[in-house]
């Protein structure tokens, strides 16, 4: 039996240290950071049909709509009132028509001079809860297709569609 | 510069060792707070919608291009609980001379069945269908979710959910 050379003996914790860093980076891309103009509070009915969203669409307006029929504005995107306060959220369907219809303004003057019969470039999707009452939806729905908004869609959560 | 070269010369080689275990163990403490924090996020997509005219009637607002032929305009009337579920539905074609419409009971798999017939009869003979879906304003989002969609998967393209009462449209 021979004893070697007293040499020290040391796991080599490099490959180790990679992998770990690499996963660290992999949750920390998909931690589930709060969306610019989601809101999380809002809980979607699910649907089989539902489309992922057209990557083209450069203009895309979210309305969350809570379970009490009130719109809540995305933080990054919330318009101001007459005396430039932010409006966060609103009730009144008259309150959001004015809102929409000065996005719609702003549409069209960004479509330029002549292109005023072409569908505005925004499309609005509406994150409904999925315990709100037909009748507040509707007058958000009519809202956007009085200022101009004839691109309208509801959000959905994808589902698997087993249930036929 | 003759000193300089003797102090070179005398110092003995040093291999820099860098302490990784702190790095290790902070490496892992991250990888454990996001595990714990990680949760998917539901994949969303979304439902495209008919609105419908300003006058009341209903309607398509965006004309189907691909559709130049008049569809078949089918409508289905839907009444709430108080709770804000189907209570009932009735199902009617436009112009048709029944006075009242087909009962679909409160079931949704029903009121499935009769759109995915209906969706297979408009395939078979070619045709083009549009579906009005007259809402109770208590239903719940979820309910009316449910119908479009089952509508959708029928092939009803032109959907159009308005209220009841054509007063309110």
């Amino acid at each position: 039996m021979s004893h070697g050379s007293n040499d020290k003996c040391e796991p080599n914790f490099t490959p180790l240290l990679d992998l770990v860093l690499q996963l660290v980076m992999f949750f920390m891309l998909c931690a589930n950071f709060v969306m610019d103009q989601t809101n999380v509070e809002i809980k979607l009915p699910e649907a089989v049909a539902a489309k992922a969203i057209d990557q083209t669409e450069q203009y895309v307006y979210f309305l969350n709509v809570n379970e009490q029929g009130k719109v809540i504005f995305p933080p990054n995107a919330r318009p101001v009132d007459s005396t430039g306060k932010e409006i966060e959220t609103s009730d009144n369907p008259e309150q959001l028509f004015i809102v929409l219809r000065n996005r719609a303004n702003e549409d069209k003057r960004a479509a330029g001079p002549g292109n005023e019969d072409k569908p505005l470039r925004t499309l609005i999707i509406l994150r409904v809860h999925e315990m709100c009452s037909f009748d507040k939806t509707y007058d958000i729905m009519k809202a956007c297709r009085r200022a101009g908004y004839l691109r309208v869609q509801l959000r959905a959560i994808l589902a698997t569609g087993l249930e036929g | 510069m003759l000193s300089h070269n003797r102090k070179r010369q005398g110092t003995d080689f040093v291999e820099p060792d860098l302490p990784i275990t702190p790095m290790l163990d902070m490496s892992f403490q991250l990888l454990a707070f996001f595990i714990m924090t990680f949760k998917p996020a539901p994949t969303e997509g979304q439902i495209m919608l008919t609105l419908p005219k300003e006058e009341p009637g209903g309607g398509a607002s965006i004309p189907n291009p691909a559709a130049p032929e008049k569809p078949i305009h089918y409508i289905v009337r839907v009444v709430a609980t108080d709770t804000g579920t189907i209570e009932k539905m009735t199902l009617s074609e436009e112009g048709s001379a029944a006075a009242v419409g087909k009962d679909l009971t409160g079931d949704i798999k029903v009121y499935r069945d009769e759109v995915r017939a209906l969706g297979a009869a408009l395939t078979a003979q070619k045709k083009v269908g549009k579906l009005t879906l007259e809402i109770h304003p208590k239903l719940l989002q979820a309910h009316v979710m449910g119908l479009v969609d089952h509508a959708i998967r029928a092939g009803f393209n032109d959907i159009s959910p308005v209220p009841l009462d054509k007063k309110n449209r």
